[in-house]
């Protein structure tokens, strides 16, 4: 559960490894390109997050690079310019996402355990979280034997709080992951509320307990107790 | 009123004026002349009459060379005349007309007796005269007048041209383009002026590059701090020890860094907009674009229970542009209908040869419509909103030459974007 972290902003930095780890990743840290470089055969890693501005080299060289050395594992761009063309050249190159400054670190997981599962997995993987069952391939959802019908977004909302399960999520994390930075935020805070309270009832009326846990009108938690 | 109409307007009018007072004391002299010459002519004839004065009264002699009639009567005695001068009106027996004729009126005495005589003369040649040269003068002022209007003209051609040349490259400038270059006039102020205009557009150009520069490094730059704060509160969220204030807290800082960092990237969008750094030229098919974003929003749609209604009368109605400035603009403009619209309203979507309209169902905006496309403008009791989407829809707008406009009927709130020719279907 290695991962390679090139970021040349240390405080970000140390926030990224912190949470992280918390979710039982392991980190390499480079904070220049030519740390990066060093670094890239270091360890087998399940994904790599790369910043594209770096102080001694671009890191869209460092994303060839990578890709041609270990071609199974996932990069994730990031990067504090929001420009298509350079998105587009990103993921040419061979990364499989891409995130834009300033990030949710919750967002940051999930996209990490997305690319994690596409590039690792073999065959149709199963997530399990207390008595859901999720096929994220198929996009099934499984409440012990039960199939629970649910809608895309629905979908995506449940992965998202099961990448960030027993994390204190905010509504606006959930707003930018489930709509991104032009289609989320203002306005779409009323439709979290929304798709969580319809999910939530979706799983309680096929069986399962309450796993979404509301943290003093803060955010919410996904956890088991 | 143009340059050249109104300076050809003050030389009419003032030549216009001055000819007229000089029409008139010339005219004046004129016959004043004239009127001299006559007396002149007459005081001649009286001193011939004097001489030879017995044989008019014998009756040898009735008419002189140069006069018109001559008429002698006896004086009362005693009386005394001076010389008169008089102009009276007698009918020409020859011309059967009445004609205005010169006298002079004295008295003559011979063999003791008085006489008055009154000498004629004929004034119509002398008037012909006058009228003629009169006729001449005003001819030759009106041809002065049209040779004073082309010359004006033709002057005016030659002398401003740079100066016309000018406005039309300073009414095309665009601050985001070329700067200014004129050509080199000859004349020394429009030299000067040339040389103040270049001055100023090229420090309007460096200002607008600078602050271009400016945002666009700001923005760039605050999104790390940003970033920092957004992740470093998300980690202490994290914390187990922290109770509901504590958390109530965190969260609201996070949630300015939120804020904040949407706000600055809407802004960066703005300028990047402004500045014309989307350059792709894509041939979008209206009804993909439309549908495409549409489907993004389908999930919020049925949530809300909006019904949809497509009119696509224009299936191949196309627009160029960049993609990704398509894909804002369509999906601000579908954000907009949908937050703003009703639980259970309507979205009218239409797409017709040369325009496509989005109608939301709402109540009436709070503001002014004149804000509605300018930063910031919104309904201040809802939270959570910018005020930016749609003035992101009119510079994008802008910059392609699309005209949007507003009008609220029937509860419906309607955004019309008219498409430029060049991008009709094919």
């Amino acid at each position: 559960m290695q991962i390679l972290i090139v970021e040349d902003e240390i405080p970000l930095m140390e926030s990224m490894v912190s949470y992280l780890k918390m979710e039982g990743f392991k980190c390499e840290e480079a904070t220049t390109y030519h740390e990066g470089l060093c670094s890239l055969d270091k360890h087998d890693y399940i994904c790599m997050l790369i910043d594209l501005n770096l102080p001694d080299g671009d890191g869209l060289n460092l994303v060839k690079i990578a890709k041609q050395n270990q071609n199974n594992s996932g990069i994730i761009i990031i990067s504090a310019r929001n420009a298509l063309e350079e998105r587009v050249r990103g993921l040419e190159l061979g990364a499989d996402d891409y995130l834009v400054k300033p990030f949710h670190l919750s967002e940051l997981v999930a996209r990490v355990h997305s690319v994690a599962r596409r590039t690792r997995s073999q065959g149709e993987e199963i997530l399990t979280f207390g008595m859901i069952r999720v096929m994220p391939e198929e996009r099934t959802c499984f409440v012990e034997d039960k199939q629970v019908d649910l809608t895309r977004k629905e979908h995506d909302l449940l992965l998202y709080l099961m990448s960030n399960r027993n994390r204190v999520i905010t509504k606006e994390s959930i707003a930018d992951y489930l709509w991104g930075e032009y289609g989320g935020g203002y306005g779409s805070y009323d439709f979290v509320y929304t798709h969580l309270k319809n999910l939530r009832r979706k799983l309680v009326d096929a069986g399962s307990p309450d796993y979404i846990k509301n943290m003093y009108g803060v955010g919410y938690k996904f956890s088991l107790e | 009123m143009k340059l050249l109409t109104k300076t050809t307007l003050y030389i009419a009018t003032l030549s216009m004026f001055l000819f007229f007072i000089m029409g008139i004391i010339f005219f004046q002299v004129l016959k004043n002349m004239s009127l001299s010459e006559l007396n002149r002519e007459l005081t001649r004839i009286q001193k011939v009459v004097d001489d030879v004065f017995p044989h008019f009264l014998g009756g040898q002699l009735s008419g002189l060379p140069g006069l018109d009639s001559i008429s002698i009567q006896p004086a009362s005695p005693g009386r005394v005349l001076k010389d008169q001068f008089g102009d009276t009106l007698m009918f020409d027996t020859r011309t059967h007309q009445f004609r205005t004729f010169r006298y002079l009126h004295f008295l003559a005495d011979h063999g003791g007796n008085s006489y008055t005589v009154k000498l004629y003369k004929s004034t119509t040649p002398a008037d012909k005269l006058v009228e003629q040269v009169t006729l001449l003068m005003t001819v030759m002022v009106i041809l002065f007048l049209a040779g004073i209007f082309f010359l004006n003209r033709f002057i005016f051609a030659n002398l401003w041209k740079d100066f016309f040349d000018t406005l039309d490259k300073l009414k095309q400038f665009d601050i985001v383009k070329e700067p200014l270059e004129l050509g080199e006039p000859d004349v020394e102020e429009f030299m000067e002026l040339k040389k103040v205009l270049e001055r100023m557009t090229m420090r309007l150009s460096s200002d607008y590059k600078e602050l271009q520069e400016y945002t666009d490094h700001t923005t760039h730059e605050l999104q790390t701090p940003l970033a920092v704060i957004k992740t470093k509160t998300e980690l202490l969220m994290q914390s187990s020890n922290l109770g509901p204030e504590e958390m109530q807290l965190i969260q609201s800082i996070n949630s300015s860094a939120n804020h904040l960092s949407r706000l600055n990237t809407t802004l960066a969008l703005i300028t990047r907009i402004e500045s014309q750094q989307f350059t792709g030229r894509n041939k979008i098919n209206l009804v993909h674009l439309l549908d495409d974003q549409l489907e993004k929003f389908q999930e919020l749609i049925a949530l809300r229970e909006i019904s949809v209604v497509r009119t696509y009368s224009d299936r191949k109605q196309t627009i160029t542009m960049d993609q990704g400035l398509a894909d804002i603009m369509i999906t601000n403009l579908l954000k907009n209908a949908i937050v703003h619209n009703m639980d259970g309203g309507k979205i009218l979507l239409e797409i017709k040869n040369g325009s496509f309209g989005i109608s939301n169902e709402g109540a009436p905006l709070s503001f002014g419509e004149q804000e509605l496309f300018k930063r910031f403008a919104r309904d201040k009791k809802k939270t959570g909103n910018f005020g930016l989407g749609l003035s992101i829809v009119k510079k994008i707008c802008d910059n392609y030459g699309f005209k949007i406009s507003y009008n609220y009927k029937n509860q419906l709130h309607t955004f019309t974007i008219l498409l430029p020719d060049n991008s009709s279907s094919f």
